[in-house]
């Protein structure tokens, strides 16, 4: 009996990570994002993007890759001014999803964050360790997304096969 | 010989196992552990004891067990387990360790004969002469007990597991299940952790009522309701081993409900901790009180409840305290004789009388001697005084020197402990983390006090987490009553040896020698007699260690106080530890998306700074190492290479402050750099020794693409955030990790421009439009890309850069088109030889943490301009005191053949003195056709055109000293 979960790599997607105070980044970027999240570590989710608040003045905007192009264009990473990073990343961190009733039991494998939702709620989007490596958990529907950086995602793929045997 | 009893036990009679025990088959049944299985066969003498090889038996039933020690063989396979915690299994194969070949024939026994030379301490004063190294290879045969597996589980894994909790109760004993009641009906999140197969603690190895009935109900009843708490996690056979800083604790699971899991490590965060470990009875300390048959009290009473087993006829019970009287108790409802209690005490309380009616009582007498070698056939009993002595036969003697509360996880978390007189025990008094004992633990050793401690202690906790409390039932158990009388050794006239620690083999006389020595404090005596140190910790014996020692300073245990309580509380196997971290993934690992190409194209590969996994060489046919690299060196420096240049550290680094910044981390001036131009840079550490090096490219005004070395780049990136965070946190610069967003195929060689032509581009690849040290962004080969130029090798070089989404694209792309150059993918190995080539500096060769950038020829990159940078002070201060300095040189070995060992010593004239320097690196030239090497070598500038003499162990290498570079000296080959 192995852990009643379903682990799939996913495909790159759009990622930028965005750095400055939230006023400024608004002004510069306008309407089209979502909106900025409440608390720290959580996510808030427009359409297929998510605005992941990651740290102080410190952002990951989350989208499929078909959508790098328009988000790069409304983004403007080049012009942004100079109190602003706004930087293509979508190749630096693989993603995973963990979904099923066991997938709790796959991520406290894996990490030591503590996801009970008291702690880690539906909105939740952290950096915390993933098999001992700098990780991002992001809670969805049925589990989780995980990501690590891209070139550990060989060795992610391997730890989570020995969970899973 | 059978010693099971006809009913009885939490055996499973309808399921009877098979095992073998020393080439021996037994039988024994579902529930029985190997000990009691061994017991109830009659099987008396199972071990031989560490030092005396003295024959041992079977003296405890649990964790605490200090004889018997056994190693498990075929799928099972595992080392020095104690007897007691074996959980019985059909087909278990078991033999007893540190004996041989048997422990009832025991070659090693012949060390009796000598044993009064060979006390405690006594290899601090032995195997010395002539030489300790003549004598090492037979001690380190003969120690060590068990011998390790010799492989791996066949089928399953190990696990590691993180959990976080309100409430950790370790302990499902009375205490422990009470307050897992209260914390589960409060809503807590709970975990209860306890060592043995089944929950109940003392309440399975007694005959106890609560509310009237069998206590076993009420543990049976309090199971089934925790089990229906979602919020409650029960683990059985699962140790609390460690207790860490803010409250992390591990949990060893043995046995997890999951097919395919061995065993599962927890690592447990909780907000509260309520150690609720029971307490361990004590050994009495007298002549001959290791023989076989000899045994805990408490642990006969275990056997003849719990398993079923009276382990002899003829029994006698040698006490200081009330728990025996029990003990008797259950011996003569088993049907069992008890020749007599003898309690050391003058007054025996009459409610302990009251439990063994019709059973001789000799109080004030000790048991002084024990007869018999392979069992027990007789004990001396005599009185305080010494004046009265007698003799009684009987076959099994069990023995309570009173109970200890088990405190090792409150010591751990640094809690301190205090003597209590009237428990003549240590109990806990200063909580350090947030953790509680309970129950016994805690010194409330009887069922009700027990019951009412857990409750009362998880009532606290549950209220100070702000949970909300729900009334238990009240539960009616029968007062009872606990005294006892400390005698930590008794003192007689008899001649045998007297045990503290019997796995160690520590006596008295041991003790008593360590203090004569003058080892007077208790960790001293500890080190010295190793009294404490074995696997079981000393659980039964440390506290009369304490109280001899006690007695020999005529002090108190207060004042002697204890050793340190260190984890694992019992042995955690490192599997459990280890978790799935094994194999391919027992070190991290990194790959770029060139790296499955490589394994399909034969490359040799290993890591190369930073977990990355790199070609070192791609060998053909039947090429030997050399052969490829000379091979792959050529292509580079006549036609044309190319290599994955992925993993090289790079941060985009953005902000009105960068420029200042940058000023401030490399020695060089980085501000004035103009935009779509890079510029090589140094970086320091502040005690002025050289930290990283490699290229800057300024993207726009405010924006900077930085590159670090493979290796450090982690490092620098905490260096750069440091000094933003801590020193200059009024700079503005932000800075992102885009090592991985700029993956790079390297096109190097004369043909490089040649190639690069042939893909479509919309970048002027011509040298007078894009000369050295500058970057271009657009597109090449229809992908978007960051081409710069830069060499690591010597050679014309393009940098490729695209995301790695496109690298493997790219790649095949250059390769195809590279077929008609010959082109060939290098290693790290040719790049090693062709930066030699160029005297490139490498960190970790030639920067080697003693010299700075003026010895390795770069005082051009120490700005004279700058008024500071980091490391600048340090490398001013350290040149002022004129010190003779080691310069970087070249050297071409006399012998052009000959090869220098990397790292070689360079001594004056090859003479045996101290060393004037070191050869840091030394390759077989392409080029130049020979060897040549690079080296650190005092005032090495001023000497070019000396001989230099490398000093090997058997020969001496004369080298020609030269300038530090074999090709191409002034750069024209690079910036063509």
């Amino acid at each position: 009996m192995s852990y009643n979960a379903n682990i799939t790599q996913q495909k790159t997607g759009a990622l930028f990570d965005i750095k400055g105070m939230q006023s400024k980044v608004k002004k510069f970027v306008g309407t089209s994002l979502p909106n900025f999240p409440k608390s720290v570590n959580t996510a808030s989710v427009k359409d297929d993007i998510s605005l992941l608040h990651i740290g102080s003045n410190h952002w990951l905007l989350r989208a499929p890759l078909d959508q790098e192009p328009a988000l790069t264009e409304i983004l403007r990473p080049n012009d942004a001014p100079a109190d602003l990073s706004i930087i293509l990343v979508s190749d630096t961190l693989s993603f995973f999803s963990v979904i099923g009733p066991d997938a709790d039991q796959v991520i406290n494998i894996a990490s030591p964050l503590d996801i009970h939702p008291q702690a880690f709620p539906e909105t939740g989007a952290t950096f915390t360790e993933i098999f001992g490596l700098k990780g991002l958990i992001i809670r969805q529907k049925d589990g989780f997304s995980i990501a690590v950086e891209q070139s550990y995602g060989d060795m992610i793929n391997d730890y989570l096969s020995r969970v899973m045997a | 010989m059978s010693n099971r009893l006809a009913t009885g036990g939490r055996i499973d009679r309808a399921r009877p196992l098979t095992f073998t025990f020393n080439g021996t088959r037994f039988t024994g049944f579902e529930g029985d552990t190997l000990a009691s299985a061994l017991l109830a066969s009659g099987a008396t003498l199972t071990a031989r004891s560490f030092k005396y090889h003295r024959p041992r038996g079977i003296v405890s039933a649990g964790v605490e067990e200090p004889s018997s020690l056994v190693e498990l063989m075929g799928d099972d396979a595992s080392g020095n387990n104690a007897i007691t915690t074996v959980q019985l299994s059909d087909g278990l194969v078991a033999k007893s360790v540190n004996c041989w070949p048997s422990p009832q024939f025991d070659f090693g026994a012949l060390n009796q004969l000598i044993s009064r030379f060979i006390p405690a301490g006594f290899y601090y004063k032995t195997f010395k002469w002539p030489s300790w190294h003549l004598f090492e290879p037979t001690i380190r045969r003969a120690a060590g007990l068990a011998n390790a597996p010799a492989s791996a589980p066949s089928t399953g894994h190990f696990e590691t597991r993180n959990a976080h909790v309100d409430i950790l109760i370790a302990g499902a004993g009375p205490a422990g299940l009470a307050a897992a009641l209260v914390a589960g009906k409060s809503g807590a999140r709970v975990i209860l952790a306890d060592e043995t197969n089944e929950a109940g603690g003392s309440i399975l190895n007694r005959n106890l009522e609560i509310n009237g009935k069998p206590a076993l109900e009420w543990v049976a009843k309090t199971v089934a309701e925790l089990a229906d708490m979602p919020n409650v996690i029960h683990l059985q056979s699962s140790t609390v081993w460690a207790y860490r800083e803010h409250n992390l604790l591990c949990i060893n699971e043995r046995s997890p409900d999951h097919k395919t899991v061995l065993e599962r490590n927890w690592r447990v965060r909780a907000k509260k901790v309520i150690i609720a470990t029971g307490a361990i009875e004590r050994t009495l300390v007298f002549s001959n009180n290791d023989r076989p048959g000899v045994m805990l009290a408490s642990a006969i009473q275990t056997y003849v409840n719990r398993y079923a087993v009276l382990p002899g006829k003829l029994v006698v019970l040698f006490t200081n305290n009330d728990s025996a009287y029990g003990v008797a108790a259950d011996i003569l409802a088993a049907g069992g004789q008890v020749k007599a209690i003898v309690d050391s005490r003058n007054s025996v309380p009459q409610f302990a009388l009251d439990r063994a009616p019709g059973v001789e009582v000799i109080s004030g007498y000790v048991v002084s001697d024990v007869a018999g070698r392979s069992r027990v056939k007789s004990v001396t009993v005599t009185s305080r005084d010494g004046e009265s002595e007698r003799s009684i036969i009987c076959d099994l003697l069990g023995y309570s020197g009173g109970w200890n509360p088990t405190v090792h996880l409150f010591s751990q978390s640094r809690g301190t402990l205090k003597f209590n007189t009237k428990l003549a025990a240590f109990l806990p008094e200063k909580a350090v983390q947030a953790c509680i004992c309970a129950g016994a633990s805690s010194g409330e050793i009887t069922l009700s006090d027990a019951l009412s401690d857990g409750a009362a202690k998880a009532t606290a906790a549950v209220k100070s987490l702000g949970f909300k409390l729900k009334p238990l039932k009240n539960l009616a158990v029968q007062q009872s009553f606990y005294t006892v009388e400390p005698l930590w050794r008794v003192e007689s006239s008899a001649k045998g040896k007297a045990f503290l620690d019997f796995q160690n083999d520590v006596t008295v006389s041991d003790v008593q020698l360590a203090m004569r020595e003058g080892y007077s404090n208790v960790e001293h005596v500890k080190r010295y007699t190793t009294g404490g140190m074995g696997i079981d910790q000393g659980k039964t014996g440390n506290i009369n260690i304490i109280g001899t020692v006690a007695m020999e300073q005529n002090a108190t245990l207060a004042d002697v106080g204890t050793t340190t309580f260190r984890s694992p509380y019992t042995p955690v196997s490192f599997g459990a530890i280890n978790g799935l971290r094994e194999g391919s993934v027992i070190l991290p690992y990194r790959h770029t998306p060139i790296t499955s190409w490589n394994h399909e194209n034969g490359a040799f590969m290993y890591e190369s700074g930073a977990r990355w996994r790199r070609p070192g060489y791609f060998p053909r046919g039947d090429e030997h190492f050399q052969d490829t690299v000379n091979r792959e060196c050529l292509t580079v420096r006549n036609n044309v290479g190319c290599y994955d240049g992925s993993p090289l550290g790079k941060f985009e680094l953005k902000g009105p402050n960068v420029g200042e910044f940058l000023d401030l981390i490399y020695t060089n001036i980085m501000s004035n750099l103009a935009p779509g131009k890079g510029r090589y840079g140094m970086m320091l550490s502040e005690d002025g020794l050289i930290l990283d090096d490699g290229v800057a490219l300024r993207l726009d005004k405010h924006r900077w693409l930085i590159s670090t070395s493979t290796g450090h780049a982690d490092a620098i990136h905490q260096h750069m955030e440091k000094i933003l965070q801590f020193d200059q946190p009024h700079w503005k610069v932000m800075i992102t990790n885009v090592t991985s967003q700029w993956n790079n195929v390297t096109i190097c060689g004369p043909n490089a421009r040649n190639l690069m032509k042939k893909f479509a581009t919309n970048i002027d690849l011509s040298s007078d439009s894009f000369p050295f040290m500058e970057f271009r962004d657009g597109t090449f080969a229809d992908l978007p890309a960051r081409i710069v130029r830069v060499s690591f090798t010597g050679e014309l070089s393009f940098e490729i850069n695209v995301a790695p989404r496109h690298l493997r694209d790219l790649w095949d792309k250059i390769m195809a088109a590279g077929t008609s150059f010959n082109i060939a993918p290098i290693g790290s190995e040719a790049n090693h030889v062709l930066r030699v080539e160029k005297g490139f500096l490498s960190l970790g060769h030639e920067v080697d943490g003693t010299v700075d950038a003026y010895d390795l020829g770069l005082s051009w990159i120490m700005s004279k301009k700058k008024s500071d940078y980091i490391g600048k002070r340090s490398v001013d201060l350290r040149r002022a005191g004129n010190k003779v300095r080691r310069e970087l040189v070249g050297l071409l070995p006399d012998d052009p053949n000959c090869q220098i060992p990397e790292g070689a010593p360079l001594t004056p004239s090859g003479k045996k003195q101290a060393t004037e320097g070191l050869v840091t690196a030394c390759v077989w030239s392409v080029v130049n056709n020979r060897w040549i090497a690079l080296a650190l070598l005092e005032n090495g500038r001023a000497r070019r055109g000396e001989t230099a003499h490398v000093r090997l162990q058997n020969s001496v290498i004369p080298a020609q000293i030269t300038a530090p570079v074999f090709y191409d000296p002034d750069g024209k080959v690079l910036r063509s």
